[in-house]
């Protein structure tokens, strides 16, 4: 019997961390990684980046510009710490979308925000990146945190990504980047890819989720080429912020 | 990144203060949306407080437009933070206001009313009885530093009138302020009758 996942011959490739994949299996493999991670995934980010993530967080929510009423969109939403924060600030009158395309992930998001009594203001929705289920000239904000890499088709993602913007309206894209100090990027190198995945097997038994994740970073385009991407598929004032020496940079752009 | 972490620190501080005083957060959310924003000088600092119903938050920059823009000396700004009459420091000369003051005079209202109920934090983590013990050791301590600096000030102020007369005593004050108004009156219904009598003296024409 043959294997339902095995791609036929002529089936483009794409890289699933360091490994090369038939782009049809990419989401099924990252979604796996998801899966396995939901449950502790707030408690991994906080002991892998020592809660430095809630501080790239807050300086998304500076640069967002969301004002009462707007209405946001967050991909890849995971648990909604975005959410919570874009919900407070667009108040009764506006929306938040919390997507992600793993339902794991969605359904701990959702959990997560209603015991913190966050209701009313955001919706729920499994969503692919690259093909987003909304109307043209929809959201004001558009926001993808530690998403965008797992994402096979990036550009395709970022121009459906700019169909949902209104004109005038921002992506911020918060990601994993290229530190521009050799000597951090080797600390960092060495972190990612011993302790990271040890850290990975003692909280959530699950090493190879982790190498993944170090490995996508890695694979991940750098500043530069994010943003000739962004400007590629029709975005205009795109700027990009390096946080932490360059670990992580927030890139923003405007829908003309 | 500093700057967040700092920010982020002082935020949860203000956050922990605010859960003792339990009226505090519904007022805060009357003020959810606004951004006020906060130009201090003498050192340059710039902040943006965005009141809601779960606290302040604070933003070394915010894209959206502020609805209401404090300009005052640092010195000022840690006055306004300190003092007990906020609102009186808002309106000193050297603060300028621009654009949606209400907003940052509630704010400063919900600053002010604060009660702090430190006795029920206290109970969460020593207990009711503890806390009550400790509540009352606390309060009776308190009144009795009141009573205490109450007393010194009135002897002090004694000694320096009475007997040492360095300083003039109140009452004796208020009686030679009373004697200078009289005499002012006196001079002023002299001055009047001299007018009147130059008046009467000139030749009618």
């Amino acid at each position: 019997m043959s294997d339902p996942r095995k791609a036929p011959d002529h089936e483009p490739t794409t890289h699933f961390g360091y490994q090369n994949v038939p782009e049809s299996q990419k989401a099924e493999k990252v979604a796996e990684v998801f899966h396995s991670v939901a449950a502790k995934y707030d408690l991994m980010n906080d002991l892998m980046s020592g809660g430095i993530h809630r501080l790239w967080k807050r300086f998304t929510l500076e640069l967002s510009g969301v004002r009462p009423g707007n209405r946001v969109l967050d991909i890849a939403g995971g648990t909604g710490d975005l959410t919570r924060q874009f919900s407070r600030l667009v108040g009764p009158a506006g929306e938040v979308v919390l997507a992600d395309i793993n339902a794991s992930m969605l359904k701990v998001g959702r959990d997560r925000l209603l015991d913190k009594g966050v209701a009313g203001n955001v919706a729920f929705v499994q969503a692919d990146a690259e093909k987003l289920p909304f109307p043209d000239n929809h959201f004001d904000v558009v926001t993808i945190a530690f998403g965008l890499r797992n994402v096979t088709h990036k550009d395709d993602a970022l121009r459906s990504m700019l169909r949902v913007l209104k004109p005038g309206g921002r992506l911020l894209v918060l990601e994993f980047s290229k530190p521009g100090n050799p000597l951090l990027s080797k600390a960092y190198d060495a972190y990612s890819f011993t302790l990271l995945p040890l850290m990975g097997k003692l909280i959530t038994r699950d090493a190879d989720s982790y190498r993944y994740l170090a490995e996508s970073i890695r694979m991940h385009p750098d500043q530069d080429t994010l943003k000739a991407m962004m400007v590629e598929a029709g975005f205009e004032r795109v700027s990009y912020h390096n946080m932490t020496g360059g670990i992580v940079a927030l890139h923003r752009g405007i829908k003309p | 990144m500093l700057r967040q972490a700092l920010l982020a620190g002082v935020e949860a501080g203000l956050d922990r203060v605010l859960r003792l005083d339990p009226t505090a957060r519904p007022r805060l959310a009357r003020l959810a949306g606004k951004v006020i924003e906060v130009q201090g000088r003498a050192p340059d600092l710039h902040l943006f407080l965005l009141p809601g119903e779960d606290g302040i938050r604070l933003a070394g920059h915010w894209e959206a437009p502020a609805d209401c823009v404090l300009r005052a000396p640092l010195s000022s700004l840690l006055r306004l933070a300190t003092a007990h009459d906020k609102v009186a420091v808002l309106h000193g000369p050297e603060v300028e206001l621009d654009g949606d003051s209400s907003a940052l005079l509630d704010l400063a209202e919900v600053l002010q009313d604060l009660e702090l109920d430190w006795e029920y934090e206290l109970s969460r983590w020593l207990g009711p009885v503890a806390a009550g013990l400790l509540g009352g050791q606390a309060r009776s301590s308190g009144r009795h530093a009141r009573q205490t600096l109450e007393s010194l000030k009135d002897t002090l102020a004694d000694y320096l009138a009475e007997e040492s007369r360095v300083l003039v005593g109140r009452r004796e004050a208020e009686a030679r302020f009373a004697e200078l108004d009289d005499l002012k009156l006196a001079l002023d219904r002299l001055d009047a009758r001299v007018e009147r009598l130059i008046q009467q003296a000139k030749p009618t024409a």
